[in-house]
């Protein structure tokens, strides 16, 4: 028998090795969700990111210059926005007292650098120089003066780690800013797209893609892209919207945390009302 | 062998480095070349099969753990890459494919099977057309990182790195 085993190992090694790594891959796969194992990948990813933070420092310092000039434009653009708003903000405000509304609009804005990206076609990540130390937690939606960039993933205790639009594993609730109407918007490997959305739904070319309240990531209008075109999709009664983001993910840099999670009490109640059923 | 294991992990750091933080800004339709495989295949070819086998492995950990992504994709894409790529490791032949573009050719192949596997694991949800899939998540990385990977056979010292 041992001399059996002997002679196949020595026959087969090469591959035997190979079948031991990959099932040992496949477990490793299943543990994705172990909190032992989210705490050592927390630790590394912090490790890692503290060094490629200080070669990102070194990178970004080379593209400050041309970077100011941009947002010098864009403040001076926002100036006059910002007086606009200003006017319909003391209007709203008079508006919210005559019908009692309350003001939820107050979020705090974390400032972030990215210090490390991972572009692939299904799962794109990006690492955040801000971590629980900043006050980040997982489900912050991240951002920049484009729009929504993406939602912190995991967390060290100086770093995060964030979900783009291009991961397949994050799933929004969004609306067309024009027809309100929401739909879920994921990335399938290839664009962004609004699936199931029912034919008769008016969505059109060129229609801003903001993020829906009834999100329970992103609660409030964060926008996201404009609507490119509409599968052409023979059968069925859904279409598929395909939305051109407004960020451009392989240049963007410097974003911030919106310091906004989940609403535990919103989510509790939804689910107690779920269980009523 | 294990302490042959040194150097390419010490090399692996500053590549993975290099691929988180400027690599992405080459990025052509949102395809990266991939250093950590041609790396990979270097040593593969270099040092064996299960060498190849088990450096593959150890980087797909690493990058796993330390990029985000779902911990045993690369891992599996990594290992199956440094076995393929240890195929061509032959004593006598080991010079002629590490310093002709045929290194460039088995980093082209060895980077397709990684592009695949990798997105078909960590990508289940992927409704796209095989072919289209071949080409945008196989092919074309591949073909990027093997453009790169000819650094590799021009540069060689004629001392190879041990």
């Amino acid at each position: 028998m041992f001399r059996f085993f002997s002679r196949a190992w020595e026959e087969y090694k090469e591959y035997i090795i190979l079948v031991l790594l990959l099932i040992i891959s496949l477990v490793t796969l299943s543990l994705n969700q172990k909190p032992g194992v989210k705490k050592v990948r927390a630790i590394a990813f912090g490790t890692f990111a503290s060094v490629t933070s200080v070669i990102s420092d070194v990178i970004n310092t080379a593209k400050y210059q041309s970077e100011n000039e941009r947002l010098r434009e864009v403040n001076a653009e926002l100036m006059l926005q910002v007086n606009r708003l200003r006017e319909y903000g003391i209007l709203n405000e008079e508006l919210k007292g005559l019908v009692g509304l309350k003001d939820t609009f107050s979020y705090p804005l974390i400032p972030a650098t990215i210090v490390s990206k991972s572009f692939t076609k299904s799962q794109s990540t990006i690492t955040l120089n801000v971590g629980e130390s900043n006050g980040v937690k997982p489900g912050m939606p991240v951002i920049n003066d484009q729009g929504l960039v993406g939602i912190v993933h995991s967390i060290s205790e100086d770093f995060a780690i964030a979900r783009t639009l291009k991961n397949i594993d994050l799933k929004l609730t969004v609306k067309d800013e024009r027809s309100r109407v929401d739909g879920i918007m994921k990335w399938n490997g290839q664009d962004l797209v609004i699936v199931d959305v029912p034919k008769t739904y008016d969505v059109e070319p060129g229609d801003r893609i903001i993020t829906s309240e009834l999100s329970s990531i992103v609660p409030l209008p964060v926008p996201i892209g404009v609507v490119v075109g509409l599968s052409k999709v023979e059968t069925g009664i859904f279409n598929e919207v395909k939305v051109k983001p407004f960020v451009d993910f392989v240049r963007v840099e410097n974003v911030f945390v919106l310091g906004v999670i989940q609403s535990k009490q919103k989510k509790d109640l939804e689910l107690n009302f779920y269980r009523q059923d | 062998m294990k302490y042959q294991f040194i150097f390419p992990v010490f090399l692996f750091i500053p590549l993975l480095i290099l691929q988180t933080t400027v690599i992405p800004l080459f990025a052509v339709y949102n395809a990266v070349p991939d250093l950590i495989l041609i790396l990979l295949v270097f040593y593969a070819i270099s040092y064996g099969q299960i060498f190849g086998t088990v450096l593959g492995f150890g980087f797909g950990f690493l990058f796993d753990l330390i990029t985000g992504s779902l911990l045993g994709s690369a891992m599996l894409s990594k290992t199956m890459s440094g076995f393929i790529a240890g195929y061509f490791a032959n004593e006598n032949k080991r010079d002629i494919y590490l310093r002709s573009y045929i290194f460039s050719l088995i980093v082209f192949l060895c980077a397709v099977v990684d592009s695949i596997v990798y997105s078909f694991f960590s990508s289940a949800e992927l409704q796209r057309n095989f072919l289209l899939l071949f080409f945008e998540q196989g092919l074309l990385p591949g073909l990027y990182t093997s453009v790169i990977s000819v650094i590799v056979f021009i540069f060689l010292p004629s001392r190879r790195l041990a």
